[in-house]
């Protein structure tokens, strides 16, 4: 396993470079002065001409791009060109928690209800169940996450806040109570992905050879299920984890500005907006860390499931 | 299976789901967000205040000498005081200075420092505190962006700005309680600016200690400080012990921030905020129809002004006739009712509603097709010399589409002209603006814009925007007569009425001469909770007139 690792966090390096060029090249052709941003349409010109200099502005553009990889090398994102005195570190440090605390809680809710899900439609295949719960799997896959979000507010609204039951927070972020409807959206789409990769899957296990002989020596259908065929049932699922987590962070980006959640994709909509080009390239390199780095425990999962691909490793 | 019949079996599985999402998070985000303590913390029947920030995920900076947006100005009103004040009629009224005195040429201001005037953290406020705050504004090292513009009538204050000086020599500590300020010209508005943040007063011991962070916990003269500053969230404010008109009742502001006005809407009518909707963020338009009879809804035009821009450098509309041909072929009172439902106030004129100035009367160009036709012919325009297509740009945000479509429209029913539509990304439309004001030649042809007030006072809309030599005057409007009035009111000695009619005539001549093509002010559409007594919705904004007898709901 060591080489795939070290495979692995060389060419994380490698990625991480080849995003911050691309995002650094990319923010300095966009039209659009980001000091001029700041500034807004009123201002003094040794103002805006002193304000370039202390952001290195006035540099040629490769001059730039190596000052920002001789700080990046030291773990210094630089400096927000939005926020005074304040660091890109210090930005997204806050928003990283938050994110990925997020991200995993409703990558735990997926799976914890998409599996089971998709197995007992597996076993019940054609049935009643079978059929209501696949539809309503394909249903929350496909409804785009900004249509989602006002049906569950007008839902809290009308049903639970008008009637005097307990509703929850439509926005905001503090309260355990905060979670439950960013989660919901968020998880819903690889939910709905994971109940219908896992019946599929399950159903093309439990037609193998080796489950029939299972079945044949009188195992219990629970240890049969439950142990047998599970455990290659979720090799597809373990490989889809990985770009799950994708689908999460790209969702973070609308479900975070939508319910004001102090994440990391809230702080990029913003930066993107405001043309803070240091926050966008942080949030980018962050986020490519991430993805790679779930990709990596994707790997390392799929080789305790199946030790066979730890030899071609 | 019809679609009805899915229904139940949809909102059980959303309950479900809600159950387990309750049942799920990890507690390990949450060190990082620290949420729940800061509200748990007010003893109950303390008085709490949830008021959002809306249009921004974060406030760029609590610097008064730095305040970069409205949303800045907000907080920074309640943490911060200067010198004088806006009071709910928008009078300049004391704050730190308890009364000050204006010599006979209107160019020199002694103000008396208010007698036992202290910052939050309890040390005495001086003369000198205020002196050192306006010359660190002006300072290049603060690299403020409007303090030489709002403060550049000081003597020396240009100096400052342009680091030849530390200290402008127009002002002068002459006592620890008497602070003289020498203007280069009698300037009218000058107390009106003082009410801009820029000339506050800051707590320089703790700036000094900590220059870059001293903000996170700011502190000054006003009846507010800050509790905790949870980045990218909320602001969290409780009162100054030592605000000299008496600490505010309420033990708790909290100024939670929201990008999209829709999420703070939602917020509100689940109970969850107290105020919400401010001039640039104002309720959104879809929800009025909901709110507009509840007793929660506030509504008052405000003191903004969206109108046409014309580069007066460049053919066709450098000629008047043109200008006022597409004013008057513009029907704005169907605009305002169909197409904006009613959101904003129509206008001819360029002061808005309420602003000082606006009780003079103005003539202004009303629809009419007919003269809008003639006008064009006139400027040598017809079947033989056709008008040449012209390009009208706005910047992609809010209502500005729908508006800019519905003006093609007329353009091209009343005039016959075609308008093609350049709809450009907010700050390639401001770098064009820009352009325009630099090198008009190279500029847009026309486009549409917006100016609000900084303060109240007619030069901040008919100077500072149309004189020839204004750097706002981005479509370098023109006009001899108008400069000329313009100028006399600008420095005008003698009553105030007499000064706003200078301001009325030269008024009169740019609508006339079109110098803007006035469209529309928007309207102030703000929602606050009844049990929040003590403010009031102005053009200006929200003001809390006397902290000590503003009421809010009881903190949970």
């Amino acid at each position: 396993m060591a080489p795939l690792i070290s495979r692995r966090l060389l060419s994380l390096i490698f990625v991480i470079f080849s995003i911050t060029f691309l995002t650094f090249i990319v923010g300095s052709l966009a039209p659009g002065d980001p000091i001029l941003v700041m500034m807004g349409p009123r201002r003094d010109p040794a103002i805006y001409e002193n304000l370039r200099h202390q952001y290195g502005l006035d540099l040629p553009w490769w001059q730039q791009y190596f000052n920002y990889v001789g700080g990046l090398l030291h773990g210094d994102l630089g400096m927000s060109y939005r926020y005074q005195g304040r660091s890109v570190n210090e930005i997204l440090g806050g928003g990283v928690g938050v994110s990925i605390s997020l991200g995993f809680a409703a990558l735990a809710v997926s799976l914890l209800i998409g599996i089971p899900l998709g197995i007992l439609a597996a076993l019940r295949q054609n049935s009643w169940f079978d059929r209501t719960s696949m539809i309503t799997m394909l249903a929350l896959f496909s409804i785009p996450t900004f249509v989602m979000i006002p049906i569950l507010r007008a839902f809290n609204y009308y049903v639970l806040y008008k009637n005097g039951l307990p509703s929850l927070p439509p926005a905001g972020w503090g309260t355990p109570a905060h979670w439950v409807l960013p989660v919901i959206v968020l998880a819903a789409v690889s939910m709905g992905y994971m109940a219908r990769l896992t019946r599929s899957s399950m159903l093309e296990t439990l037609r193998q050879d080796y489950i029939r002989t299972a079945n044949a020596k009188g195992l219990p259908q629970r240890r049969v299920v439950g142990v047998h065929a599970l455990r290659n049932a979720l090799l597809p699922i373990v490989t889809v984890i990985g770009p799950a987590m994708a689908f999460l962070v790209t969702g973070s980006f609308v479900v975070e500005s939508l319910f004001a959640i102090p994440g990391v994709g809230f702080i990029g909509v913003q930066a993107i907006s405001q043309r803070d080009y240091p926050v966008i390239q942080g949030t980018t390199v962050v986020l490519a860390v991430a993805v790679v780095v779930m990709n990596l425990v994707t790997d390392i999962l799929y080789t305790v499931l199946d030790p066979r691909i730890k030899s071609e490793g | 299976m019809s679609w009805k019949k899915m229904i139940p079996l949809f909102v059980l599985v959303l309950v479900a789901v809600v159950a387990a999402g309750c049942a799920a998070p990890a507690p390990t985000g949450q060190s990082a967000a620290q949420p729940a303590a800061a509200e748990a913390t007010a003893p109950a029947g303390v008085q709490k205040l949830i008021w959002s920030v809306e249009g921004v995920n974060e406030l760029p900076g609590l610097d008064p000498a730095n305040p970069q947006n409205a949303q800045s100005i907000q907080a920074i009103n309640l943490i911060f005081g200067g010198l004088v004040k806006l009071d709910d009629q928008l009078n300049v009224v004391p704050d730190g200075a308890e009364k000050w005195e204006v010599s006979e040429d209107g160019k020199t201001y002694t103000f008396t420092i208010r007698e036992g005037l202290k910052f939050a953290d309890g040390a005495p406020v001086t003369a000198n505190d205020f002196a050192a705050s306006i010359n660190r504004a002006l300072q290049p090292e603060t690299a403020s962006y409007g303090a030489s513009f709002q403060l550049g009538h000081i003597v020396g204050a240009n100096d400052v700005a342009a680091g030849n000086a530390k200290e402008a020599s127009g002002i002068v500590v002459v006592d620890d309680r008497t602070l003289a300020i020498t203007l280069d010209d009698n300037v009218p508005y000058f107390l009106a600016q003082l009410t801009y943040p820029v000339s506050f007063a800051v707590p320089l011991q703790a700036v000094e200690k900590d220059p870059t962070g001293w903000t996170e916990k700011a502190f000054g003269t006003g009846p507010f400080q800050v509790k905790e500053w949870q980045h990218n969230q909320k602001l969290i404010l409780e009162p100054n012990p030592n605000y000299w008109a008496g600490a505010p009742s309420i033990a708790e502001v909290e100024l939670p921030f929201f990008q999209d006005s829709e999420t703070a809407y939602q917020l509100y009518r689940t109970g969850g905020l107290d105020i919400m909707g401010s001039q640039q963020n104002p309720v959104p338009a879809a929800h009025v129809a909901e709110v507009k009879d509840s007793p929660d809804f506030k509504t008052v035009a405000s003191f903004a002004t969206r109108y046409i821009g014309f580069n007066n450098k460049l053919a066709p509309f450098d000629n008047p006739q043109v200008r006022r041909a597409f004013a008057l072929a513009v029907d704005k009172a169907t605009l305002a009712d169909k197409v904006l439902s009613g959101a904003v106030t129509p206008t001819d004129r360029i002061v808005p509603a309420g602003f000082p100035g606006s009780q003079l009367p103005v003539k202004g160009l009303a629809f009419d097709a007919a003269a809008a036709k003639q006008e064009l012919a006139a400027a040598g325009y017809g079947a033989d010399n056709p008008f040449p297509q012209v390009t009208f740009t706005y910047g992609a945000e809010g209502d500005n589409e729908r508006v800019a479509t519905f003006l093609q429209q007329q353009w091209k029913e009343n005039l016959g002209v075609d308008v093609v539509l350049q709809p450009l990304e907010l700050a390639t439309f401001s770098k064009n603006l820009d352009t325009t004001y630099l090198t008009p030649e190279a500029g847009l042809q026309f486009y549409l814009s917006i100016w609000g007030a900084d303060y109240p006072d007619a030069q901040n809309f008919v100077s500072q925007q149309l004189r020839s030599d204004s750097p706002n005057n981005n479509g370098h409007f023109e006009n001899a007569d108008f400069d000329k009035l313009a100028m006399e009111a600008d420095t005008f000695i003698g009553s105030a009425e007499d000064r706003l009619k200078l301001y009325n005539e030269a008024e009169q001549i740019a609508v006339d001469q079109v110098g803007w093509l006035p469209l529309y002010s928007p309207s102030f559409n703000v929602l606050i909770r009844p049990e929040v007594s003590g403010v009031v919705a102005t053009g200006q904004g929200l003001v809390f007139p006397d902290w000590s007898q503003v009421t809010s709901r009881a903190a949970q």
